[in-house]
């Protein structure tokens, strides 16, 4: 499995965190490129937002996205009550990743990030998100995972 | 009658509560039943132990409906096949649902985390460089309540098919939609390209084949 990036959007659907991870290269073949940048955190919202939306639509209110797949990759949904929504795009094979979503939001968001008294309440431009604990737990969690 | 899978071995349950394995001639009888539709098995001696086996919930191989949109995202075919799968909602919410979701398909080709890359033109020949393979759009969405599946058309027009979480061969279904869409609506001289489908006898056909997967 293979995870190639990780985004977390807060309830005013800022992009309060972004992490990627090269993919590791086969030999033989070109380095693939991965595109990152704020431009495709803003597509990410907007598509999780809407298929959100069209889920509740015809599944009702209780319904939840979880994930979906193209030919290339996979993208996992995680939302919080509090409207927190973690994103995590992996490889077609992989299995549903919607309890390590849930994991990463209670060990290592609330844990490092809710009960830092530094943190501010808001995470405006990512203020709080990006101490060492959290990115330190999150990287050796999904290279555990890899 | 049920089918439902243990492992890779497929198994049916008759009427006198019998399970029976498809590749062997095992057969086993149902004990007991319990409120979570969990069943239990007696098994016969060359069996190693007493198997729990979770039996799918009857209504679990169920097409909810089909949505055709064309390449400019206009919603052009509607059809329900079981009521109370999905909400219901109305036909202008299912225009603006088509629009987004057209609109939606186009970005997550674009998300590709991987950028695609040409395979190398074959040495020795003076042939121009190959293009990448363009990366696809969405194909399947997972919910907690339902599952779709979208089949996206050489020409852009895009199939999509809600069905059970736990429906399993839905691309062979939805390609065999998408062999009575070109029999017949394309062949239908008096339809016209990227307009609302209004054949009789596509309505038939279709749903005659729904109703045989839903009756499984």
């Amino acid at each position: 499995m293979v995870v190639y990036s990780f985004y977390i959007f807060d309830r005013h659907t800022e992009c309060v965190y972004v992490k990627s991870w090269m993919p590791p290269q086969v030999p033989g073949t070109p380095a693939p490129v991965l595109s990152t940048g704020s431009d495709n955190a803003k597509l990410i919202f907007g598509t999780v937002f809407s298929l959100r939306n069209m889920v509740r639509k015809l599944g009702g209110d209780d319904d939840a996205f979880i994930s979906y797949r193209t030919g290339q990759y996979k993208l996992h949904f995680y939302e919080t009550p509090a409207n927190l929504r973690f994103v995590m795009i992996t490889d077609t094979g992989s299995a549903s990743m919607r309890n390590v979503l849930h994991q990463i939001y209670i060990n290592l968001w609330v844990e490092y990030v809710v009960k830092n008294p530094l943190a501010p309440v808001e995470h405006k431009g990512g203020a709080g998100v990006n101490n060492e604990l959290f990115e330190l737990g999150l990287d050796q969690f999904i290279r555990g995972l890899m | 009658m049920k089918v439902a899978s243990k492992g890779h071995s497929l198994f049916r349950i008759d009427n006198t509560r019998r399970v029976w394995f498809s590749n062997s001639q095992d057969k086993i009888d149902i004990l007991e039943t319990n409120s979570k539709a969990e069943t239990r098995f007696m098994v016969s001696p060359s069996w190693p132990d007493t198997l729990n086996l979770t039996l799918v919930s009857p209504d679990s191989r169920t097409v909810f409906s089909l949505i055709i949109i064309n390449k400019a995202g206009g919603l052009i075919y509607n059809k329900t096949f079981h009521e109370g799968g999905l909400n219901k909602i109305s036909t202008n919410d299912y225009l603006v649902l088509a629009g987004t979701f057209h609109g939606v398909h186009a970005i997550t080709a674009r998300l590709n985390p991987v950028k695609p890359v040409a395979p190398p033109p074959t040495p020795g020949t003076n042939e121009p460089p190959n293009r990448p393979e363009p990366s696809s759009g969405l194909e399947v969405l997972e919910t907690e309540n339902f599952r779709m599946q979208c089949f996206n058309t050489l020409t852009g027009t895009k199939f999509l098919l809600f069905t059970e979480t736990t429906q399993t061969n839905v691309d062979v279904t939805i390609k065999r939609i998408y062999d009575l869409y070109a029999d017949y609506v394309m062949k239908n001289p008096f339809y016209s390209l990227e307009m609302p489908i209004r054949c009789d006898i596509f309505d038939r056909k279709l749903l005659s084949y729904i109703r045989e997967i839903n009756n499984r």
